[in-house]
């Protein structure tokens, strides 16, 4: 086309050629001053609508007159090709300026601004660039920067204007999808509409490449860049990066739109902030808010090496117990959250961390919470970490369990919700998202709440299988993945739902507990709402192990720490009355795997004790010989450090407990000890004696001494 | 001005404040409350949901009224108008 005149305009050279088409360097005849056009080539993928579309976008480009946008000159059709007439921007593009090793602090804040700036105006005249990436970001001679192709990506099928990184376009939906993948939103590789908010966490994306030379997300394929784009965090950028200019950019790359900041002027807003000198936190633009809650007129532990701790959650909060490794005489501590609902509570110990997680309830919503002073003090988010993306329509009501991810991967926890649901962070609480797998299932709509809502309140982890992982919905039934959570399938061959028409169904089942032992993680055991079950094929079967108990009605299950043929469970009289059977609290432990169950019941109330254990107020602990706590909704808490063979009341009068757990302190770090993973046979008869044995004589030592 | 009267449970995110002044002209409850939380964030999220309604059991008032008998949200405010946001009273 060299020497040929479109219009007014006549093309002098060629200047480079897209996916889209083809960019000349041409003269305008009239103002006499050079301009660049592009020619959309008639093979990209935009039909005759697009083309309308394309028409349009780009005419209302051309009117958002900022000087950091490119101006559009003219738009139109010659022989059936679309072309655009812009301004020649002649200058380096941001890619080229920052490749390898990035750009200064103060010049990534300069252009950083003018991006943002160039963001907010294009999106007050609800604009959207959907392919915003450092070579469509060029700085020209006179160190004026200019955003290019505003407006021009979204009806472009088949690519982008001279993209040379990797371009990614599909179909979901019937809708195309088109940008740069690695500067693509998570919402928008999951197929949701692109939005704003997408345009700012590509501006994270420019961010990050501006300050360290290279992208946030990378891979050697598109799959493995648009996993890390939904699953990972990126690596932190120390100095010479200011931690305010750090900030943003996370805050610009949350996984969930929600939890971005919500228009480019807020960006633009808190790089100039940085660039003043002002301090900006990441999640709050409201310096004076005091991270944590430090809690006054509460008595602490005052934990210490070697230590045990019990953890109990009530109805009118938290406590803490501490013990030494005896476990017999025991420090009260708390309360921690005066008055307010206490779900789920856990250790973290995992990588020297000395962290209790808690969620709490209230009026003024359901907040995931830490401490890693034992209790002293408490974060309170300004924003609860945990919610629903928007597009959900769904609201957080509460969270029933908080789990540890694997021990090798210290930043992983989920956490089980209300209406039920799976969250997962990946960055140790900073962020949380939706494991999406798992709400869109279709069965989803046709789970109903059980008598305390709909809610996932078991999540069980495969030690063996980092793909693997158990999920149980009341009423929704057990749930597995073997993908990390991108698909999930319904477990619930054998277990019964005594209150559906079918009685055996795929899904629905009332699922009341669910756990596993480490050293055969294809064993299963499950205490349903009616029926106790044991699976040995990683839940593709279940069979019932209800044998000789009084009632197979109850609510937690736990399995042995040492011992994956030992169970126990806290059977009640009955749905109706949902009582310890007889007025005799009992607990059942079977060492056979549930072939037979015997009663332990040495020291626990043996008459008119009309007790309830709920599905988190049973634990074990993994010491030798191995500890077994039960706390029941009269506020009764109770202890054995024999197996259950004796009983020990440590507390009487708390609030109704809804949720107990044990972590020890040892070596200076502190380990999580629900199961441990150690497979060693259980503890013998001869084995406790020997222990026994060890202590007493310990203890005359120290006396002597 | 618009003054919001803040419950003991929120002042931690007001810095302490029991009254928090907005400078505003006309405008309605939905407006004054956006303006509350640009200025301190932490109450958005114990007032409102994630999906922007008011949580079920706090109630707002205007003067002596419940918005939900004045509009809702969009009950309009005039020149000197007091908010209070208030939990719900139950008992358990």
């Amino acid at each position: 086309m060299i020497g040929q005149v479109v219009g007014h305009w006549r093309i002098i050279a060629k200047l480079g050629e897209g996916g889209m088409g083809v960019v000349y360097r041409a003269h305008d005849e009239v103002l006499h001053r050079d301009v660049a056009l592009k020619v959309v080539k008639k093979s990209s993928a935009i039909d005759s609508s697009g083309r309308q579309s394309l028409l349009e976008e780009a005419r209302a480009s051309s009117s958002l007159g900022h000087p950091n946008i490119c101006t559009i000159y003219e738009v139109g059709e010659v022989d059936g090709d679309v072309y655009i007439v812009m301004e020649l921007v002649e200058g380096k593009s941001l890619h080229v300026m920052s490749a390898g090793v990035g750009l200064s602090p103060e010049s990534v804040l300069r252009y950083g601004i003018q991006i943002a700036g160039a963001l907010a105006r294009a999106h007050d005249r609800g604009i959207v660039h959907r392919d915003l990436k450092t070579t469509n970001v060029v700085v020209a001679s006179d160190g004026l920067l200019k955003v290019l192709d505003f407006g021009l990506a979204k009806r472009v099928g088949g690519g982008v204007l001279d993209a040379p990184t990797m371009s990614f376009s599909t179909v979901q939906g019937g809708s195309s999808v088109s940008g740069t993948l690695p500067y693509m939103a998570p919402e928008i590789l999951r197929g949701d509409a692109a939005d704003a908010r997408g345009d700012l966490w590509a501006l994270g994306v420019v961010l990050y490449e501006l300050c360290s030379g290279h992208l946030p997300f990378e891979g050697r394929t598109g799959f493995e860049i648009s996993s890390a784009i939904i699953r990972e965090m990126p690596k932190p950028l120390g100095p010479p990066v200011p931690p305010g200019l750090w900030a943003v950019i996370q805050r610009c790359l949350t996984k969930e739109p929600m939890q971005r900041y919500q228009t480019a002027g807020e960006v633009q807003a808190a790089l100039e902030a940085v660039q003043s000198g002002a301090i900006v936190t990441a999640t709050s633009p409201d310096a004076a808010q005091p991270p944590v809650t430090t809690m006054h007129n509460v008595r602490h532990a005052r934990v210490k090496k070697g230590d045990f701790l019990l953890l109990v959650g009530t109805m009118k909060g938290a406590f803490i117990f501490r013990s030494n490794a005896q476990r017999t005489r025991w420090e009260l501590a708390g309360p921690y959250f005066h008055g307010l609902p206490v779900y789920a509570l856990v250790f973290d110990g995992r990588a020297g961390q000395r962290r209790i997680w808690a969620a709490t309830a209230s009026y003024w919503g359901t907040m995931l919470r830490s401490s890693d002073d034992f209790g002293k003090s408490w974060t309170n988010p300004p924003q609860s970490p945990i919610r629903f993306p928007a597009d959900t329509g769904t609201s957080l009501k509460n969270i029933w369990q908080i789990t540890p991810g694997p021990a090798d991967q210290p930043n992983v926890l989920y956490c089980g919700v209300e209406p039920a649901a799976l969250f997962e962070t990946r960055d140790s609480g900073e962020n949380w998202s939706l494991v999406r797998g798992l709400f869109d299932h279709p069965h989803r709509p046709r789970w109903v709440p059980g008598n305390g809502g709909l809610a996932l309140h078991s999540v069980v982890l495969d030690p063996s299988n980092k793909q693997r992982m158990y999920v149980a919905i009341s009423a929704g039934g057990v749930y597995r993945t073997d993908d990390a959570g991108l698909t999930w399938t319904a477990r619930n061959r054998g277990i019964r739902a005594m209150f559906m028409p079918d009685k055996y169904p795929e899904f629905g089942q009332c699922v009341h507990k669910i756990t596993l032992h480490p050293s055969r993680p294809e064993r299963l055991f499950l205490q349903n709402h009616w029926g106790i079950y044991r699976s040995d094929d990683s839940g593709d079967n279940w069979s019932d192990i209800a044998n000789g108990v009084p009632s197979d009605f109850g609510f937690p299950i736990v399995v042995h720490p040492h011992n994956p043929d030992c169970v126990y469970i806290v059977p009640v009289e009955s749905d109706v009355f949902r009582c310890s059977c007889d007025g005799r609290l009992r607990v059942y432990r079977t060492r056979s795997a549930g072939a037979s169950w015997e009663p332990l019941m040495r020291g626990l109330p043996q008459k008119e004790a009309y007790e309830t254990v709920l599905r988190d107020g049973l634990a074990v602990d993994a010491q030798d010989p191995v500890g077994i706590y039960l706390g029941t909704r009269s506020g009764q808490l109770f202890g054995s450090h024999d197996e259950g063979k004796t009983w020990q009341k440590i507390h009487d009068g708390l609030p109704s407990i809804v949720c107990v757990r044990t972590a020890v302190i040892e070596d200076g770090s502190i380990m999580p000890v629900e199961v441990s993973k150690a497979t060693r046979a259980p503890a013998s008869r001869k084995s406790v004696r020997a222990s026994r044995s060890r202590r007493r004589e310990t203890q005359r030592r120290a006396k002597r001494n | 001005m618009i003054t919001f009267h803040i419950p003991a449970a929120l002042r931690e995110f007001t810095g302490g404040k029991a009254l928090v002044e907005i400078s505003m002209s006309e405008s309605t409850v939905s407006d004054a409350l956006t303006a509350l939380w640009r200025l301190h964030p932490g109450v958005r999220d114990r007032v409102i949901n994630e999906q922007g309604q008011v949580r079920q059991h706090i109630n707002i008032f205007v003067g002596n009224e419940h918005i939900r008998f004045t509009g809702g949200l969009a009950t309009r405010l005039e020149e000197g108008s007091q908010i209070s946001i208030v939990p719900a009273v139950s008992g358990g």
